[in-house]
């Protein structure tokens, strides 16, 4: 099967960009239509004006309408944007580092634990598994609770996506990202690099489970 | 009802030459479409063989014959090329472009008619014989006394296309269609020799069977329940939501 649009969103800040994206595409969509109306019933008239033309009502028209409407879109986008940066003091930090070509994980808080996560080849995958998309060690994080990414990389920019959380910091070597990540659903999120780097760049993915802060604990302890 | 007359007509016997045209002319539209039509297929030969004959003004009648002959042929001749030349050349879709006008009139003329400068200054014909000279005197007279036909041959001399000739339909879609599906089909030809000698083998998970159990495997954890595909399943009846 198939899908037209995103995945569902599974933090909140995903379902503003959802609605955000909504509102903007409606917009897009509005604009396109006026377009090609005007454009069709210009190829399709008999009437010719060859004289020169003074337009200077239409001329403000289509000055002062575009600003207004990019306005409307610079509202909402920018209010997204500062919700992304709240101060929301998360309970867990995470360190993820890119290499080329896999992602390893730190969670230095109360121990120190440290994995890579490669992808699983498609010759080893099993039966049901996503191709290029199952990873051999997972991020086992606990849902709904408010979680600090810190983002870097170790070689080559590299760039950490989840987009069912609306997720996406670029790894960059020498610098430190930070993202909040807050789930409000268990499960299994993917996501892939998102910045070219290097040959297999596209082979590189990132696998989320959200589980209950007792199965986090467990797992954590093990 | 041979269109081709008025090809040929102006810098030849234009008096006589109306009235053939004439019985086309009134009913201009759908006769002079059907007249196109025919006239892309019988030459122009035949009409001005009609139109030459009556040319007179040389006083022997077997060199008329003649030279009339000799003449009909290069202006067949010189029609057809105009005839291809119009129908052929893309002018239809924005008739009377300069650049087109240029190429179906005689190089030596100041008559630039467009679709969107329908009145050009200068006439179509601007060498005229006695008789149209004559009939340039009589106009300058009172109008209501000029004949129908008269009125015709006015029109002829001052304009080379009437309006419903000049915003004439053409078969240039069929062409063009034509080319776009011939292309469409040689892409499709070299689309399969690429599946069939080029691609590498498909990858497993693109089998049914593992397609089923990576559908049951997102069922399963519930992924995109909100309005994605686990929200399509019924999870108490085991199938899809109706």
């Amino acid at each position: 099967p198939f899908q037209l649009g995103f995945q569902d969103a599974t933090s909140p800040i995903m379902e503003e960009l959802l609605h955000f994206h909504d509102h903007t595409l409606m917009i897009v969509f509005l604009i396109s239509s006026l377009v090609l109306y005007i454009i069709s019933s210009m190829l399709t008239t008999k009437l010719t004006h060859t004289s020169t033309m003074d337009a200077q009502e239409v001329e403000t028209i289509w000055t002062i309408l575009p600003a207004i409407i990019l306005i409307l879109i610079a509202l909402p986008s920018l209010r997204i944007l500062y919700m992304m940066d709240e101060i929301n003091n998360p309970s867990l930090t995470v360190k993820t580092m890119g290499h080329q070509w896999y992602w390893s994980y730190e969670y230095t808080d109360y121990e120190d634990l440290t994995f890579d996560s490669y992808m699983i080849p498609t010759s080893d995958l099993k039966p049901g598994e996503l191709r290029l998309l199952e990873v051999d060690n997972r991020v086992v994080l606990p849902m709904e609770m408010t979680i600090r990414m810190l983002i870097s990389s170790e070689d080559v920019l590299h760039s950490w996506a989840v987009p069912s959380l609306g997720l996406k910091t670029d790894a960059i070597p020498g610098r430190l990202n930070q993202t909040t990540l807050v789930a409000s659903r268990p499960g299994l999120y993917y996501g892939q690099c998102s910045e070219i780097c290097g040959s297999n760049h596209s082979f590189m993915p990132i696998v989320l489970e959200l589980v209950p802060l007792k199965h986090f604990e467990e797992w954590s302890a093990s | 009802m041979s269109k081709a007359v008025g090809w040929g007509a102006p810098r030849d016997a234009g008096w006589a030459l109306p009235r053939p045209v004439e019985a086309g002319r009134s009913h201009e539209g759908a006769a002079l479409e059907k007249a196109v039509g025919r006239a892309w297929r019988a030459p122009a030969l035949w009409s001005l063989g009609s139109s030459a004959f009556s040319v007179t003004g040389l006083a022997d009648p077997g060199r008329a014959a003649a030279a009339a002959s000799r003449e009909m042929f290069f202006r067949a001749a010189w029609s057809l090329v105009l005839r291809r030349g119009g129908l052929g050349s893309r002018g239809i879709h924005s008739p009377g472009d300069t650049a087109h006008s240029k190429g179906k009139m005689p190089p030596y003329t100041n008559y630039h008619a467009q679709r969107s400068y329908p009145m050009p200054d200068e006439p179509f014909c601007t060498e005229l014989n006695a008789e149209q000279r004559a009939l340039k005197e009589k106009e300058k007279g009172s109008w209501t006394e000029l004949s129908h036909a008269e009125k015709v041959a006015l029109y002829r001399l001052q304009f080379h296309e009437t309006f419903a000739e000049m915003n004439r339909r053409s078969n240039e879609w069929k062409t063009v269609m034509g080319c776009v599906f011939f292309f469409c089909g040689f892409t499709a030809l070299l689309i399969w020799w690429q599946r069939v000698y080029v691609f590498p083998k498909k990858p497993i998970t693109l089998t049914a069977e593992w397609k089923a159990q990576q559908l049951q495997r997102i069922l399963d954890m519930k992924g995109n329940p909100v309005q994605g595909l686990a929200s399509q399943w019924d999870y108490e009846k085991k199938q899809w939501k109706k």
